[in-house]
């Protein structure tokens, strides 16, 4: 018995300190094919409307590590707010056992538990401006920015988006497939002009402006679960 | 083995002590549902009530620290005397001279409340605060700010750490024990509670209202809370200033249109103004409202579709029963009252 109890915990000594490798995401936000730069760079999308940017934001969470075979190393209950603001937000390091990845899940944005059951802290401590007060829930993903195409004051245009309750779901699932497998940096290309433009166009000069759940959230969290790419 | 078992003992011991250090230095508070009525909604295992923390709720809800200028409390516009809503103020004072854009509701029985607000846009009592605190037209401020001015007195730090145990002041700690204050407004001792116990007799015009309130008003304003926490269209007129579509807000469908939270009856006549938007004055306007100048629409309550025929005697009856759900207890319960008077201080008013 007590033989048995050694051995156990031995293997478990081995498991875990077994080839843990380390890999980093990484995520290089983009406007098309140049660096975003906020405030001082000049972008324009595919309606030829002229823009900056001031703020870009967003949620992600559950990601999720798969290797060759199919095995999962899921991160779980962790929330990573990428804030082009903060460069260190933008870098993710996951410790795995797994070798080979092929492929990495994400989550855009804050499950409907985390909506609901009060103020949560760390990264989705409210006071990160990524929270809806009169509406209570989170901003999964924000683009801010002026562009003379808009139409409101001061030229500015903002795109918040979010919504857990039944019909304004805008949670968005993303896989990315890696071809190389060795990798141990997984650079991901983030397009902010896929905000514009993937699946509904979205022309500044007539939507400016979408801050609260609904059909208009749900079309730009559409366009921008198509913003993320491995670069290769 | 006999090793194992000394090391266990000793990490027992160990562990009981420091989990009576954490925790000698708050005292429990138990919540108390009053007989007959459901459990509560608000989950306490993820905010145990203590006597310290209920008082720094207590703190926070008094303290301008809240605002931008540091002139607007929870307070200010949730006055004790007025049952926690804002005495004869249709709308409310707000940062900068500003006007709040509905009638500041009685905070009273919360922790059977579900939803907030008068649209029911807030999902949980510990997130609520976050809307006023936040709003431009009511304390002004960012909660970043809040949570560096909290930090920066060391008289908070020295509290909060005693709650919580814990060094760290963040929006979670914050918004716990205003929720801890606030879980405890619990208005069960009015002349009704009190008939209903069995300790007095309504008069008998009280009586007769009571009769007539479980034939016309009962279906919505429900027992114990005087409400169903449901959302409704009474048949108000669009102002056309505000826009105010209530519920429709919230949920994005057009049967919700106008549709408001059914509110609480309890210390009804403290609480005038009346309505989402504090349009009706009196309760006789009220009345007057259901019996005559409701606009029946297409999302108009079904219960009112014809109006609510009320005759003046009627309305007399009622009047009488309502004034029965005054709970003076609880408008001058000196737990209450800001943090260092022994008496609610009575009807100061600022404005």
């Amino acid at each position: 018995m007590k033989k048995n109890l050694i051995v156990f915990v031995f293997l478990i000594f081995v498991v875990s300190i077994q080839a843990q490798q380390n890999i980093q995401l990484q995520f290089h936000h983009k406007v098309g094919d140049k660096n975003l730069q906020l405030f001082t760079e000049t972008y324009s999308n595919a309606f030829n409307e002229s823009f900056i940017v001031n703020r870009f934001k967003y949620y992600i969470s559950y990601i999720t590590i798969m290797d060759d075979k199919g095995k999962q190393f899921i991160v779980k209950h962790k929330y990573f707010l990428i804030d082009e603001a903060d460069s260190n937000s933008k870098k993710i390091s996951i410790n795995t056992s797994l070798k080979n990845i092929a492929a990495i899940e994400f989550t855009i944005g804050v499950d409907s538990l985390h909506n609901v059951s009060g103020v949560q802290t760390g990264t989705l401590d409210p006071m990160h401006g990524m929270f809806w007060t009169w509406k209570s829930g989170y901003v999964f993903a924000k683009l801010e920015g002026q562009s003379d195409s808009s139409h409101a004051q001061g030229k500015y245009f903002g795109y918040h988006i979010g919504g857990f309750r039944t019909n304004e779901n805008a949670l968005r699932k993303i896989r990315l497939s890696i071809i190389n497998y060795q990798l141990s940096i997984v650079n991901i290309k983030v397009d902010i002009l896929k905000w514009f433009n993937a699946v509904y166009p979205i022309k500044i000069n007539q939507t400016a402006f979408c801050h609260q759940p609904g059909a208009l959230a749900l079309q730009l969290a559409d366009n921008y679960s198509n913003m993320f790419s491995i670069q290769p | 083995m006999r090793k194992i078992s000394i090391i266990s003992f000793l990490v027992t011991i160990i562990f009981i002590c420091v989990s009576w250090i954490n925790h000698s230095n708050t005292t429990p508070i138990k919540f108390i549902v009053p007989k007959g009525w459901p459990q509560p909604k608000y989950d306490f295992k993820n905010n145990p009530l203590t006597k310290e923390g209920f008082e720094l709720g207590r703190k926070l809800f008094y303290d301008g620290i809240l605002s931008k200028d540091g002139n607007f409390a929870c307070a200010t516009c949730h006055q004790q005397f007025a049952a926690f809503a804002t005495f004869d103020h249709n709308l409310s004072h707000g940062f900068n001279n500003s006007l709040t854009s509905r009638n500041a509701p009685a905070l009273q029985n919360l922790a059977w409340q579900k939803e907030f607000m008068w649209d029911g846009g807030i999902a949980h009592l510990d997130l609520q605060p976050l809307a006023p605190i936040t709003a431009q037209n009511e304390m002004g401020e960012t909660i970043e700010n809040i949570i560096q001015k909290l930090k920066a007195d060391s008289e908070y730090r020295k509290i909060f750490k005693q709650v919580f145990g814990e060094d760290n002041i963040n929006t979670q700690k914050v918004m716990k024990a205003l929720s801890q204050f606030m879980l405890l407004l619990v208005s069960n001792n009015s002349k009704y509670d009190k008939v209903m116990r069995g300790e007095a007799n309504f008069i008998l015009p009280e009586q007769l209202g009571y009769e007539i309130f479980k034939k016309k008003c009962v279906n919505c304003h429900t027992e114990p809370f005087f409400t169903d926490f449901s959302y409704r269209n009474v048949g108000l007129t669009l102002d056309e200033v505000a826009k105010d579509y209530g519920r429709m807000k919230i949920t994005n469908n057009k049967s919700d249109s106008l549709k408001f939270r059914v509110p609480s009856l309890r210390n009804v006549a403290y609480t005038a103004p009346y309505g989402h938007d504090g349009r009706f004055f009196s309760l006789m306007n009220v009345f007057e409202h259901y019996r005559k100048n409701m606009i029946v629409s297409n999302t108009t309550d079904s219960l009112l579709q014809h109006k609510m025929p009320l005759s003046n005697y009627e309305i007399g009856q009622l009047t009488a029963f309502l004034y029965t759900l005054t709970d003076s207890s609880f408008l001058t319960d000196k737990r209450f009252a800001p943090p260092g008077y022994n008496i609610t201080p009575n009807f100061i008013h600022i404005h």
